[in-house]
């Protein structure tokens, strides 16, 4: 199971809408994906730590460093089929990677 | 026409009658159905609308329920009158969804997102439906004074025209604030950056008179951290609840049970907020997928929702400063009739701040403090419209004593719910007096839109001067 922590401003819609992105492209690929959504605010490094994959909407200054795979899945938004699918070409070969 | 009329309300009313959450249901459904969405993806969609409509209705009820006797206790202890429930974006957003007006206006608003596009007037094609809300609202609030479905139509649609030509002015900044290539096509027409203009005024003024002020700024990354949950919704919910209990004399136990109820009420908005969203989702699709068919081959921005500028630390280091000043500003603000709660992260304030300063903190926060007012002041002018729409879609208690209000302290487009009220008189009465006002403020408001255009390509020219320069070099 692949962890993907999905991130955005508000928390409410635009990381709700990358979360069910992903976990419904990766099951089509044949991966098993869960992923959260939350407000970048909350974010802190424990937290990350417990996931696999980074996917903020955009990317997000901190004041620590993050130590796992980012991949900026802002494309996901515009809901146009061409833009979206390197996101998820790039979930997938850092899924590889990981060898899970 | 007598027929024709009493043809419609034999088909409609029965519809009307079963009440918002059934009506929209069907509604939703049936326009994602047009826009050629798959059935079951379209009941997915009507099906979470109502239970979104219900949902809210529901948290309202445990929110104003608890709190509106202690607010009522908190004014008579305290002699400060704010008796209006801040209840946050969510519920605004779900009543003006539960609006089939609303329906009408995204129409609109679609149409003229074609329309500017085919004549080249905007680059941006809007996807964000779902804040299509911002200016349905605006419209509702005409038509609350007015009853004029004419007038709040054509204020939404010089609101909607405007706001796509800002999207496009601000894009070169957005590339700049996030370090975006060209080929990055986000944008946003989110209604919170027509408050633009009226910050970049102020910048300007701290431009001219207090530059030294940057020099103070710091590291609003590291501060965020410092705060911590201690800054999150439910945090939040328990001070204020606590703060109420606590000014209103209440009981120990009283006060505790407030405090949760706020941490409870403000956790539950944001999700039932999310059942919402993904109410829309199905449709925002079938309206992408028809516009981008439509545009093929034709390079254009997208406007999503705004968030992708929270990757910018300054915005919620801006925000989290700003609570606590807002709610010293509620308590003493002449005319002011509302205690923050829901909206007392003002979110939608400082993502304008963000792309007018660039990101310079201090000025975000001092500008952001003199912003305060024009919010509260419009949220408790919109009070009695939002209270009135909720009960009409059934989303507010029945049981609440008449006189309880409810509104969100922080609404994006403060000065539009003005220009709407404004517009909603002048509807109500033609009055040369009314007449007068409408002209003035209108003039005022997209005299002082036009000036901050002007200042955009200054800015925008810049940043092509950079650019030229980089490659040069």
């Amino acid at each position: 199971m692949i962890k993907i922590l999905a991130a955005c401003g508000a928390g409410i819609n635009s990381s709700h809408q990358i979360k069910s992105a992903l976990e419904e492209e990766m099951k089509k690929r044949g991966y098993k994906v869960q992923a959260d959504a939350v407000v970048i605010k909350d974010i802190t490094k424990e937290m990350v730590e417990e996931y696999d994959i980074f996917a903020p909407i955009s990317k997000p200054k901190f004041s620590f460093d993050i130590t796992i795979p980012v991949v900026e899945a802002g494309p996901i938004l515009y809901r146009i089929p061409a833009m979206s699918a390197p996101v998820f070409d790039e979930i997938e070969s850092v899924i590889k990677k990981m060898n899970k | 026409m007598q027929t024709i009329i009493e043809f419609a309300n034999t088909i409609f009313s029965p519809l009307i009658n079963l009440g918002a959450a059934p009506m929209m249901f069907i509604l939703i459904t049936l326009f994602a159905l047009l826009m050629k969405v798959k059935f079951s993806r379209a009941v997915e969609g009507g099906l979470k609308l109502a239970i979104a409509l219900t949902g809210i209705g529901a948290v309202i009820d445990i929110l104003t329920g608890n709190f509106a006797p202690a607010l009522k206790d908190f004014v008579k202890s305290t002699g400060i009158e704010l008796s209006i429930t801040d209840v946050g974006w969510a519920p605004l957003a779900t009543i003006t969804w539960g609006s089939a007006y609303t329906l009408f206006f995204l129409l609109i608003l679609v149409i003229i997102n074609i329309v500017m596009l085919l004549m080249n007037k905007t680059d941006t094609l809007d996807v964000d439906i779902f804040n299509f809300w911002h200016l349905s609202i605006t419209g509702l609030l005409v038509m609350y004074y007015s009853n004029n479905l004419f007038l709040a139509t054509i204020l939404v649609t010089v609101l909607g025209v405007m706001k796509f030509i800002n999207a496009d002015a601000m894009k070169p900044t957005f590339n700049d604030l996030l370090d975006m290539p060209d080929s990055n096509p986000t944008t946003t027409t989110h209604l919170n950056f027509m408050l633009n203009p009226l910050i970049m005024l102020f910048d300007k003024i701290f431009q001219k008179l207090f530059p030294f002020i940057d020099k103070y700024d710091f590291d609003a990354a590291q501060l965020n951290e410092k705060i911590g949950f201690w800054g999150s919704k439910f945090a939040i919910g328990v001070y204020l609840g606590a703060f109420v209990g606590l000014l209103g004399q209440q009981p120990v136990q009283t006060i505790f049970t407030l405090a949760f109820i706020g941490g409870v009420a403000l956790e539950l908005f944001s999700v039932v907020g999310t059942w919402f969203i993904a109410a829309v989702e199905p449709l925002s699709q079938g309206i992408t997928n028809f516009l981008s068919a439509k545009f093929q081959g034709r390079k254009f921005n997208i406007g999503i929702d705004w968030p992708f500028l929270a990757a910018r630390p300054e915005m919620w280091a801006a925000a989290n400063v700003i609570a606590p000043i807002m709610l010293v500003i509620a308590l003493f603000l002449p005319g002011n009739g509302i205690l923050p709660l829901g909206g007392i992260i003002a979110i939608g304030l400082t993502p304008a701040l963000l792309v007018v300063t660039r990101g310079k903190i201090m000025r975000m926060i001092i500008i952001g403090t003199i912003m305060v007012p024009v919010f509260l002041w419009s949220g408790t002018a919109i009070a009695p419209f939002v209270t009135e729409t909720a009960q009409s879609v059934g989303a507010f208690p029945a049981g609440l004593e008449s006189g309880a209000l409810i509104t969100h302290s922080t609404l994006e487009g403060p000065v539009e719910k003005f220009i709407a009220i404004i517009v909603g008189r002048l509807g109500e009465s033609f009055t040369l007096k009314n007449i007068l006002i409408a002209v003035g403020s209108l003039t005022a408001y997209i005299g002082l839109f036009v000036w901050y255009l002007k200042e955009m390509k200054k800015r925008n020219a810049e940043y092509a001067r950079q650019k030229e320069d980089v490659d040069a070099a």
